[in-house]
């Protein structure tokens, strides 16, 4: 831990145990310390209404499902056109609990932290389940069977009497220590969760991409032969795979209930899958800080989109209906733009900006 | 039993619409290896032209259906040019997401148009009465559908096996290094693999179009519903999609006919394709007559 990066002219690991740290520098470490301790000292200072922390907590979710999306389409390049609905599996185990039991039971409302964990291995299983065509089969057919998942999830919530049938199944305020959330401090509250859950999983996936099975993700990925040959199983990397991303998005799900204080189906819907896909390409498919910039920008860019329509529906003949087909109509552009001109997402704009300060002031 | 034959006829029915919309999936999978997700969006945009030209403009019905059809040739030929050219030679995931994309862009531009909320039906042109024998019935519109949808899929079985331009696209499917160095165009033939499979796509919307009318979200559902269609017949065979279409027709209108209503289902024939597209992938992933070339991983 010596050299600085942002300085370095290139790279003077001499181990092995260099290459793998988690930060490569004590600056490094301190930024990031820093910026976290921001993230958690601001709502101290500023208040912010209800809607944007919503917003927030919103970024937040998503980051947690990215994570997740990220593992199974970046780190092992298999596509899933069905995250949604594995997010879905999360909230509906929270759901099922809450319409067994009522939803102010105290497994709900007292043992939270636990529900979202159990919400999060009920997503591992089915996403294991799912995974499972991929002990045989390559990329193409998974995608579809993502896919067909995304389908008999949706039929299934709208049809079983036991989920409302889709309709909002209520979930009532959490309990902490000072006693019942008020409505106030409701978002602020699940915003500090989030953040430490997504600080938590953040640390997770960096480290799982160290261990042998990180590794084995991208090997398999890469060349799923060269990986047989040197011994890892890719069927089973690619299920693990998909559990793993299945237990995110499980607890993203339980998040989003919980923040929400209910679940419907309409927040699991196909679109939602392809919004979650438009999110990972934005941020980067295959790093890990792009599963933080993608929530970011395409929430950001919804909020645009909604600002842009409240302006154009004033001047627009009212019939036109723009709040429906502007936001698939930036959604679908902004992941066809970015996969033609930066494949590589806004992590890469990052590592550009570096090597500059790198160079700087040589261009090369 | 005459309920029996109404389903299967009615099966029939929707099978060949099946097999007609999976026929351009197929198309651009044989030649490009791409699953076209936007297929559903190309459909309805096919059938909207048809019924803006006809409705709109006020062009007689039968031309309006072939001027559709020319233009969503030259849509979907453009789409390939503007998006997926630049895409030849990177990872076929990425090729796969951009269409992804494309799904959501055409969604987005059918929404700003009228169609992606308002419902509208063609003005009937063919006579209302049925046509039955034996206690089974078949509408007109139901069985110039079929026939159609016959004839269009014999024509692109012969344009595939006999012409130079089938046979050239046959042949980048097979191999594309070989197929360039005999001197075929491999982008031009990617453009022809989608402007054939716009004009299927909007021969398709037209017959949903006339029997269902013209609903955004039943006709973009047909570009799901193919995916248990191809994956059952195999996902690069035109015969493949034919036959599957038929077979998941036919399991639909019995899965509505006989279980709907008995054990508190309902609804069955949404979600039953997708249930053996799982187990199709899980024990026989090459469909009913796909090549056997999956490997094992």
């Amino acid at each position: 831990m010596s050299t600085n990066r942002w300085l370095a002219t290139g790279n003077y690991f001499t181990s092995y145990q260099d290459e793998q740290r988690i930060f490569f520098t004590h600056l490094d470490r301190t930024i990031l310390s820093l910026f976290l301790f921001l993230l958690f000292a601001w709502p101290m200072l500023v208040t912010l209404s209800n809607k944007y922390m919503l917003v927030l907590d919103n970024i937040l979710i998503a980051m947690v499902a990215i994570i997740g999306l990220n593992i199974v389409t970046g780190f092992a390049g298999l596509i899933s056109i069905g995250h949604a609905a594995f997010v879905g599996i999360g909230a509906y185990t929270l759901a099922s609990f809450s319409r067994t039991l009522g939803d102010s039971h105290v497994i709900i409302t007292h043992a939270w932290p636990l529900m979202i964990v159990l919400s999060g291995l009920m997503g591992a299983v089915f996403g294991a389940i799912v995974g499972l065509p991929a002990m045989r089969l390559k990329h193409l057919y998974l995608a579809i069977a993502t896919l067909s998942f995304q389908m008999i999830f949706s039929w299934t919530i709208n049809f079983l009497e036991f989920f409302n049938q889709g309709q909002t199944i209520p979930i009532s305020r959490v309990y902490w220590f000072t006693g019942k959330l008020g409505r106030d401090e409701h978002y602020l509250f699940w915003y500090y969760v989030l953040l430490v859950v997504v600080v938590l999983s953040g640390f997770m996936v960096r480290n799982l991409l160290r261990t042998r099975f990180g590794r084995c993700l991208s090997a398999v990925r890469d060349n799923d032969r060269a990986a047989d040959a040197m011994g890892m199983h890719p069927g089973l990397t690619k299920v693990y795979a998909f559990g793993l991303a299945g237990f995110f998005a499980g607890v993203a799900g339980a998040l989003h209930a919980y923040v929400y204080r209910g679940v419907g189906f309409e927040s699991f819907t196909l679109h939602h899958s392809i919004t979650y896909l438009a999110m990972a390409i934005v941020g980067g498919l295959g790093t890990l800080s792009g599963s933080f910039w993608g929530p970011t920008a395409i929430i950001a860019l919804e909020l645009q989109v909604e600002t842009l329509v409240e302006h154009a529906s004033q001047i627009l003949p009212s019939d036109w209906n723009l709040a429906t087909a502007l936001k698939p109509f930036s959604f679908g552009l902004v992941i066809v733009l970015f996969l033609m001109f930066e494949p590589r997402g806004i992590a890469n704009w990052w590592r550009i900006v570096r090597s500059y300060t790198k160079l700087w002031p040589f261009r090369y | 039993m005459s309920y029996f034959f109404q389903l299967v006829v009615s099966g029939i029915v929707v099978g060949s619409i099946y097999a007609l919309a999976a026929l351009g999936f197929v198309l651009i999978y044989k030649s490009s290896k791409v699953l076209n997700i936007a297929h559903g969006q190309i459909i309805a945009a096919g059938a909207f032209i048809a019924y803006a030209l006809t409705g709109m403009v006020g062009i007689p019905i039968y031309i309006s259906f072939f001027l559709s059809m020319v233009i969503t040739f030259f849509l979907a030929m453009s789409v390939e040019r503007i998006f997926l050219r630049r895409l030849i030679g990177e990872p076929i995931i990425s090729v796969i997401m951009v269409t992804i994309g494309l799904m959501s862009i055409l969604d987005g531009l059918i929404f700003l148009t009228p169609f992606g909320s308002v419902n509208f039906s063609f003005p009937r042109f063919l006579p209302r009465t049925l046509i039955s024998f034996g206690g089974v019935s078949i509408s007109w519109t139901q069985l110039v559908g079929v026939i159609v949808t016959a004839v269009m899929i014999i024509g692109f079985s012969w344009f595939f096996k006999k012409s130079t331009v089938g046979i050239s696209m046959r042949a980048v499917s097979d191999d594309q290094f070989a197929s360039m160095s005999v001197g075929i165009s491999v982008p031009r033939v990617f453009g022809l693999a989608w402007a054939t499979a716009g004009l299927s796509a909007a021969a398709a919307g037209g017959i949903i179009g006339n029997i269902t009318g013209l609903n955004f979200e039943t006709l973009q559902a047909f570009g799901i519903t193919v995916f248990p269609v191809v994956i059952l017949g195999g996902l690069d065979s035109i015969l493949g999609a034919v036959v599957a279409g038929i077979i998941m027709g036919i399991i639909q209108q019995f899965a509505s006919g006989y279980l709907d209503g008995n054990w508190g289902l309902n609804g069955t024939a949404e979600v039953l394709p997708y249930i053996i597209l799982l187990i199709i992938l899980l024990f026989k992933p090459h469909g009913l007559f796909g090549i056997h070339e999956i490997e094992r991983v």
